[in-house]
């Protein structure tokens, strides 16, 4: 280990810019959750009416977790927001852990570090301890937020606890995947699909409430079932396993060479095959993966949103005061639920359209188009390729987002035709979707070191003025530069279609000038 | 006609100026070497050729085009080894090496094949786990694979141990008996000496030499060392010289030779060696400080 506390401060130098977004952003989700939770459900006649409806739907207890939980006000915003906190903090040591292993490792810089007088346990020593800062610190300031906005001290002691304990387990379980697998690709790879298969024991143990959810961590985590069992041997048992997965790490290190894993990388195509013939091809090829996986993310979220439609209209019914949340009053409470939620499935779809664009400027910084522009692939071929991926993916983003949430809430009503709806009225936003790709395209095209800058931006501020409009009080002229306060909200609103057409036409405009733009200036900086 | 000729040639980044005024000629057929220390420009002067970057001045020709406007028209007549290879985390080499064919028109599998196995290079690993050398290989491929009339290598054998090297310069060599024309982009002084027909030395953005090798030696000396008959008296027109009695060893520049070996004949030359300025030396003068350009700060970067 000799060196790890040298490492360490280096690790902490190389993060300090990543690392304070996922802390934050963890602790941000149950502040959120606690005092929006405690507005609409802090009466005890409220909350019971949760238990009723919420409690009783499997769909929702998939989504969430076990309705025990629902007893307390500090159980319910557990129940809404653990294991959506449990999947950040586990992807925050993962990524965190991995880079620092056989990420390092693998771009050859552990070489260099090992070559001094550096212990070989001291880059995952040093890893692991600056993981345990990390979750010390989110468990930390999830106490803090938690007692902070009057929960009780106990049970937010618990959670705080827990998320630690779970973020510990998954930095030792991707310090062991680090020993196994030869890229870091593969042990993210690894990590995250024990993390899907975690999720989704707990999920179908929770709907079905078996002893399946003792096979997940993230189980474990919920039930300790703060501020209504208080339980603390769940703790207790993360962090024994989290311990053992380390010991067996470091038993895996001392018996392997440098740069080489338990797993061999399997060897892909000597040949290419027929589709990477093109440069869309090649596109598609590279973000292949990333659109499956909004895909099914989005599609996810769809179906949360979906199965809880139908106990939104009794839950209104319950309690009135609710309609203020939600735009369109509360006649048409479903349709309005329905529109507000397949919104953020909309900015969703966008946020993989603009990262999908700006794909095309990270394969020109990295040097990697540079070889495809000097075939005879054009530059409007070239930077279309990846235009391609980015609006024809947003579109599928988009598709699968009403898909999901029309499947889940007809299910949940016995009508499967509501999936066609939800699709159709998903669709709608396409026109919206593409104008806030068509903003980062127009940065590439002419100011591309702020390209990133302006689309994320761009998004941002839709994000903004759709979400947060009506409690901000923004003015109207704030909110008209959004494209998609043009579009009629769907399905709440009827479609016309002038509004469709003006958008798309205002999307076009500035994807083109960003084409344009990309003919004429330099490649490559 | 040339295959590539360039007049003036200015590109600024910003408040940098990268080429300040470069020529370059390179005939049809040739292997042209282009030598220069780093951040002399080479790289930026391949690049505008490919028209990727857009000159701030001066004339450019490739191929009979305009490399700016008619890129993608000459971009299938020509191929192109960038200095930095890096690519595709998760393609193998082989999807590169065919990818980047498909995308010039071409499908060359035999040729293909063949070189891999020259190269050795296994087509089925992912581009992370090649190795520097085999992703240099990996591009290297790709353009000899081609049947491109025009080769840009920048520094293609970097990287590369002196096994491949061989391998690359014996595929230099057919690919010009096959009449096509390489720029080849270099450090490494003794592929230059083996393959080119004529090599360009740039410095600061600039053109300080350009010309055959024969040519270029010509502005330089030769080392002689000599044993006469008499004692060496009273040498004119030599530089470095260590005379001991019978004995000599001295530089002389090339205009100096004629008079020089007529002072020897008439003391009885009883052996005599002549060395050749080796490329190394020759180079050294002309990237060092205070040599060829104007002014001398070592190299382009900085500036
Ligand atoms: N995109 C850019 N932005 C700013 N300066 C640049 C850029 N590209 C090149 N330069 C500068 O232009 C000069 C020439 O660089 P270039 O890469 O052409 O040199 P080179 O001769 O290829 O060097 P090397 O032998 O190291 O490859 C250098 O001073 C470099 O710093
Ligand atoms: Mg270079």
């Amino acid at each position: 280990m000799t060196g790890a506390g040298l490492l360490l401060r280096f690790d902490l130098r190389r993060d300090r810019a990543k690392l304070p977004w996922w802390i934050f952003g963890t602790a941000l989700l149950f502040l959120i959750q606690s005092t929006q939770s405690q507005n609409m459900y802090g009466d005890p006649r409220e909350l019971a009416g949760l238990r009723e409806t919420i409690g009783a739907n499997t769909a929702v207890v998939a989504m969430s977790g076990p309705a025990q939980l629902l007893e307390t006000i500090g159980g319910e915003v557990v129940f809404e927001i653990f294991g959506f906190a449990a999947i950040v903090v586990a992807l925050m040591n993962m990524f965190l852990v991995g880079r620092y292993t056989r990420g390092d490792e693998e771009t050859g810089r552990a070489e260099l570090v090992l070559a001094a007088r550096v212990g070989r346990r001291a880059p995952v020593g040093a890893a692991l301890l600056l993981a345990l800062l990390a979750d010390v610190v989110t468990g930390a300031l999830v106490f803090a937020v938690l007692a902070g906005t009057g929960l009780p001290v106990g049970g937010s002691l618990l959670v705080a606890a827990a998320i630690t304990g779970l973020g510990l387990l998954f930095a030792a379980l991707t310090a062991l995947a680090a020993q196994v697998f030869e890229h870091a690709r593969a042990v993210y790879g690894a990590v995250g699909l024990f993390l899907g298969a975690a999720w989704t024991a707990r999920a179908a143990g929770d709907a079905a409430d078996s002893g399946l959810v003792w096979v997940s961590p993230i189980g474990w985590g919920q039930r300790t079932l703060p501020y209504v069992a208080d339980r603390w041997w769940p703790v207790l048992l993360l962090l024994v396993t989290a311990v053992l997965l380390v010991v067996a790490a470091l038993a895996l290190l001392d018996r392997r060479d440098l740069g080489d894993g338990l797993v061999r990388s399997r060897p892909g195509r000597p040949y290419a095959s027929r589709a990477l013939g093109s440069a869309t091809g090649l596109a598609w090829r590279l973000q292949r993966g990333s659109l499956a996986g909004w895909v099914v993310g989005v599609a996810l979220l769809g179906v949360a949103y979906g199965s809880i439609g139908d106990s939104i209209e009794q839950f209104v019914a319950d309690n009135p005061e609710v309609t203020a949340y939600l735009p369109g009053g509360a006649d048409r409470i479903v349709d309005a639920y329905l529109a507000l939620t397949v919104t953020v499935g909309a900015l969703l779809a966008a946020a993989f359209g603009v990262s999908a664009a700006l794909r095309a400027r990270a394969e020109e910084t990295s040097g990697r188009a540079e070889p495809i522009l000097a075939t005879t692939t054009s530059r409007t071929a070239w930077l279309g390729s990846h235009l391609t991926v980015a609006l024809a993916g947003s579109g599928l983003v988009l598709l699968a987002a009403g898909l999901g949430e029309g499947l889940a809430y007809g299910l949940t009503v016995g009508d499967p035709g509501q999936a066609f709806r939800m699709a159709g009225a998903a669709l709608v936003y396409l026109p919206a979707v593409w104008a806030v790709v068509a903003v980062a395209v127009l940065g590439i095209g002419w100011a591309a070191r702020a390209a990133a800058v302006a689309g994320w931006t761009a998004l941002g501020y839709c994000a903004v003025v759709e979400l947060f409009a009506d409690s901000f009080d923004l003015p109207g002229w704030v909110q008209r530069a959004s494209p998609f306060v043009h579009l009629p909200e769907a399905p709440l609103e009827a479609v016309t279609a002038p509004p469709l057409l003006i958008v798309t036409a205002v999307a076009a405009a500035l994807t083109l000038a960003g084409l344009a733009g990309f003919r004429r200036r330099d490649v490559g900086y | 006609m040339a295959a590539i000729s360039i007049s003036g040639l200015v590109k600024r980044f910003g408040r940098t100026t990268a080429l300040d005024g470069l020529d370059l000629t390179v005939g049809e057929g040739e292997v042209h070497g282009f030598l220069g220390p780093n951040g002399s420009g080479k790289t930026t002067t391949i690049r505008v050729l490919l028209g990727l970057l857009r000159s701030d001045a001066g004339s450019v020709r490739l191929l009979g085009g305009d490399p700016w406007k008619d890129a993608v028209a000459l971009h299938g007549r020509l191929a192109y080894v960038p200095g930095d290879v890096t690519l595709w985390p998760g393609i193998t080499g082989g999807e590169v090496i065919d990818l980047l064919g498909r995308l010039r028109g071409e499908r060359h599998r035999a040729r293909r094949d063949e070189l891999l196995d020259r190269f050795d290079l296994d087509p089925s690993k992912k581009a992370r786990a090649y190795s520097k050398g085999n992703r240099q290989k990996v591009a290297l491929v790709a353009a000899l694979a081609s049947d491109a009339e025009l080769l840009l290598l920048d520094e293609p054998t970097s990287g590369l141990d002196p096994l491949m090297e061989a391998e690359f310069q014996r595929c230099v060599r057919r690919v010009r008996e096959e009449g096509r024309t390489i720029l080849l982009s270099s450090h490494i002084l003794a592929e230059v000496e083996a393959l080119c027909d004529r090599v360009s030395i740039v410095r600061l953005g600039r053109t300080v030499e350009s010309g055959t090798l024969a040519e270029l030696r010509h502005l330089t000396r030769t080392s002689i060392s000599v044993e006469t008959v008499r004692p060496i008296t009273g040498l004119s027109g030599v530089h470095d010289a260590v005379v001991d009695d019978r004995h000599a060893r001295f530089d002389v520049d090339d205009t100096q030779l004629e008079p020089v070996m007529r002072q020897l004949a008439a003391l009885g030359v009883r052996s005599l060696t002549s060395t050749p300025p080796t490329l190394e030396e020759m180079f050294l003068r002309h990237y060092g400080p205070g040599n060829g350009a104007a002014d001398g700060t070592g190299n382009g970067d900085g500036r």
